[in-house]
C-alpha cells in the first residue's frame, strides 16, 4: 500500500515548492479525492506524476516583462564578423540581427565556431574583422564551468546580483526563484562542486537570467538536464522573448528549431 | 475518442463551462461527461485548472461544504473572458477551415 499524501508532497517539495504551497496543495489534493469519492491514487494517478503536472502548472506565471526602452528594438547587431587563430579561419563574415522579444538559434557542424561565434557576441573573444554592437545587460550561459566549486547556489547569486547594483537579499530571493522555475531548490549549505553536472548548469542558466538581462547568450545549456528540465528550459526561453528580452542560442536540438523566430547556419568548417 | 480532440482545447472548454457558472472540480468534471466529452481525469483535469489559475484567467475560493470538507470552487476573471472571447474566435475560424478541408457538409 503506498503513501500517496507523503509521496505527493515529496515530488512537490522536489520540484521547489515551499512548504506552506505544499500543504495546501495536498490538502486540495485529498480533499477534490473526497468529493470523487475514491483514494487518491484513482482520481489523480501515480503521486509523483500529478505532482509533476501540477508543479509545472502552476510555474505557468508570466514573468513581469522588461520595462520597454524606446530608443533601440535591436539588441545585438553583428556586421561582417570574421575571427581567425593563426592560419585558421573559424568564422567568415557573420552578420545577424536579434531584436528584443526575438529568438535566434544558431546551427552548424561540429567545428563550423558556434561557440567561437557566441563568445564574441558576449565580448570575451575580439573578432578579426567586423562590427559587434550589443545591448548594455547581458546574461551569456556557457556549455559549462563558469561557476566556483567551493562556493554554495545561494552564494552566487550574491555575487552574480552584485554586479548589477541589486541588493543582495533580492539577488538571492530571484535566483531562488529561477532555480524552482527548473524545478531545481537548491540546498542551503551544498557547495557547487557537490552538485551534478546537470544541476550546475541549471545555476549557469539562473545567473545567465539573475538580472534579467536585456540580451541572454545560451551555448547549448542543457548538458546533463533530465527530459523534465530540458522542457522547462524551453519553457523559459519561450517566457523571455516574449518578455522582451533578445535570446540567442546555439543548439544541437535541431528538434526544438521550431520554437525560436530564426535560424542562422554556419558554414562547415574549412578542410 | 473524444480525448485525443480535447488535448488543446479543455482550457477553452473549461473557460466556457465556467462563465456559464462558477463550478469546483467534479463539477466540472461531470459537466465535461454530460456535454459528451467523455471522461476527464482528475489528473488531467485539476493541472488544467491550476495553470489557468497561474495565468490570472480564473480566480478559486474554498468554500465549507454541507456534505464533507471544503471544495474550491473556481471562477472567471475579467481576463478570463477577455481570453476566452479571443480563443472562441480563433477556435471558430480554426474548424470552420477544418470542415472545409475535410469535407462536413453542414455543422452548426
Amino acid at each position: 500500500m503506498s503513501n500517496w499524501p507523503a509521496n505527493f508532497m515529496h515530488a512537490l517539495s522536489e520540484h521547489g515548492l515551499d512548504s506552506d504551497s505544499v500543504q495546501r496543495l495536498k490538502s486540495e489534493a485529498l480533499e477534490q479525492a473526497t468529493d470523487h469519492g475514491l483514494p487518491p491514487e484513482r482520481v489523480f494517478g501515480p503521486a509523483t506524476a500529478y505532482a509533476d503536472r501540477l508543479a509545472r502548472a502552476l510555474r505557468s506565471t508570466t514573468v513581469p516583462p522588461l520595462p520597454a526602452s524606446g530608443k533601440e528594438s535591436v539588441a545585438l547587431r553583428l556586421a561582417g564578423v570574421s575571427k581567425r587563430y593563426g592560419r585558421r579561419q573559424v568564422l567568415r563574415d557573420v552578420s545577424l540581427e536579434v531584436g528584443r522579444g526575438e529568438s535566434v538559434a544558431v546551427v552548424g557542424a561540429n567545428g563550423s565556431g558556434k561557440s567561437t561565434l557566441l563568445q564574441i557576441c558576449a565580448g570575451t573573444v575580439k573578432p578579426t574583422s567586423g562590427t559587434v554592437e550589443r545591448a548594455v545587460h547581458v546574461g551569456y550561459v556557457p556549455q559549462s564551468g563558469g561557476t566556483a566549486p567551493f562556493l554554495t547556489p545561494s552564494e552566487h547569486f550574491e555575487l552574480f546580483a552584485a554586479a548589477r547594483a541589486d541588493s543582495r537579499g533580492r539577488g538571492i530571493a530571484t535566483g531562488l526563484q529561477l532555480a524552482a522555475a527548473l524545478g531545481w531548490r537548491p540546498r542551503a549549505k551544498q557547495p557547487v562542486g557537490q552538485l551534478s553536472g546537470g544541476t550546475r548548469q541549471k545555476l549557469n542558466v539562473v545567473l545567465g537570467e539573475l538580472s534579467r538581462p536585456e540580451l541572454l547568450l545560451l551555448d547549448e545549456p542543457y548538458q546533463g538536464f533530465d527530459h523534465g528540465a530540458y522542457v522547462d528550459l524551453w519553457t523559459q526561453i519561450d517566457r523571455w522573448r516574449d518578455t522582451g528580452t533578445a535570446v540567442l542560442i546555439v543548439s544541437h536540438m535541431l528538434s526544438e528549431l521550431d520554437r525560436v523566430d530564426r535560424i542562422v547556419e554556419l558554414d562547415a568548417p574549412e578542410e | 475518442m473524444p480525448r485525443l480532440w480535447l488535448h488543446g482545447l479543455l482550457e477553452l472548454c473549461l473557460l466556457g463551462l465556467l462563465e456559464e457558472q462558477r463550478d469546483y472540480g467534479l463539477g466540472l468534471t461531470n459537466r465535461l461527461a454530460e456535454a459528451g466529452l467523455g471522461f476527464v481525469p482528475g489528473g488531467t483535469i485539476y493541472p488544467a485548472l491550476a495553470r489557468l489559475e497561474a495565468t490570472g484567467l480564473v480566480s478559486s475560493a474554498r468554500e465549507p461544504s454541507t456534505s464533507g470538507p471544503p471544495r474550491k470552487y473556481f471562477e472567471l476573471t475579467m481576463a478570463g473572458r477577455h481570453a476566452l472571447d479571443g480563443r472562441r474566435t480563433e477556435w471558430r475560424e480554426f474548424s470552420r477551415s477544418i470542415h472545409a478541408v475535410i469535407g462536413t457538409k453542414e455543422l452548426t
